[in-house]
């Protein structure tokens, strides 16, 4: 379970933010990318000492000023089912690709030279060009 | 990984905007341009000051007062920005979570 992962699947969901000044901003997810840079619509925002309130049609939050984010308790649930549908897909569709492959090698991106190709070779950070890919993609 | 910003300021072009900066400035202005690391353009732009509510609230010297002055046209710089909103249909209103704790 990924914090990103959860907060795509919270789109639509009301939810809380706090940032990191203290202010708070209740909303409805419209969007959130990569960055946690996330949009709202139907706004209440909070000031840090709690007293005073406003109104907000949306907002446009950067994911860089965000302390925490508090989302609806079932959205654990949907994620949950949307991994295992996920998984399910993947079966079915792309099963058994690169199982064959068990050496734990290639599939790197190597081109030759020294230090390209990526990879979580055991050789400690210096995974040449041969690869020490990722080893296939079996369950 | 998609990663492309979700930032859609294109519905607010021309019409007045707030920015918030981390640091706690505040600025309001016409939104004329912005780009994908959130620098944003804004014309006739005034910001909110705080600094001289140090004194009124010296437990929050963040507060903004009713003090501001006029900065004209300004680009604000997108690693600053902490957060955009339009200023058409912000409104400051009563507690309203009050009601969720008495009850």
């Amino acid at each position: 379970m990924l914090p990103l992962s959860l907060l795509t699947t919270a789109k639509g969901q009301p939810m809380l933010i706090e940032l990191k000044n203290g202010d708070t901003y209740n909303g409805r997810l419209v969007s959130a990318d990569t960055w946690m840079n996330v949009n709202l619509e139907e706004v209440i925002c909070t000031s840090r000492d709690g007293d005073r309130f406003w109104k907000l049609k949306e907002c446009y939050i950067r994911g860089n000023s965000i302390k925490y984010l508090r989302i609806p308790d079932e959205i654990i649930d949907l994620v949950q089912e949307e991994e295992i549908s996920a998984k399910d897909a993947k079966k079915g569709g792309k099963g058994g690709r690169g199982r064959v492959n068990t050496s734990g090698r290639g599939r790197g991106r190597g081109k030759g030279g020294k230090g390209k190709g990526r990879g979580r070779g055991d050789s400690g950070g210096k995974a040449g060009g041969r690869g020490g890919g990722r080893g296939g993609r079996g369950a | 990984m998609a990663s492309k910003s979700i930032i859609d300021l294109e519905k607010c072009i021309d019409k007045e905007v707030r920015v918030k900066f981390q640091g706690g400035r505040e600025v309001r202005g016409v939104l004329k341009g912005f780009d994908q690391l959130v620098n944003i353009v804004l014309d006739n732009c005034v910001e909110s000051m705080h600094g001289a509510s140090a004194r009124a609230h010296p437990d929050d010297p963040y507060r903004l007062t009713d003090k501001t002055r006029k900065l004209g046209l300004v680009v604000c710089r997108g690693l600053q920005v902490s957060l955009v909103s339009p200023v058409d249909g912000m409104e400051e209103i009563a507690n309203p979570f009050i009601q969720h704790s008495e009850i």
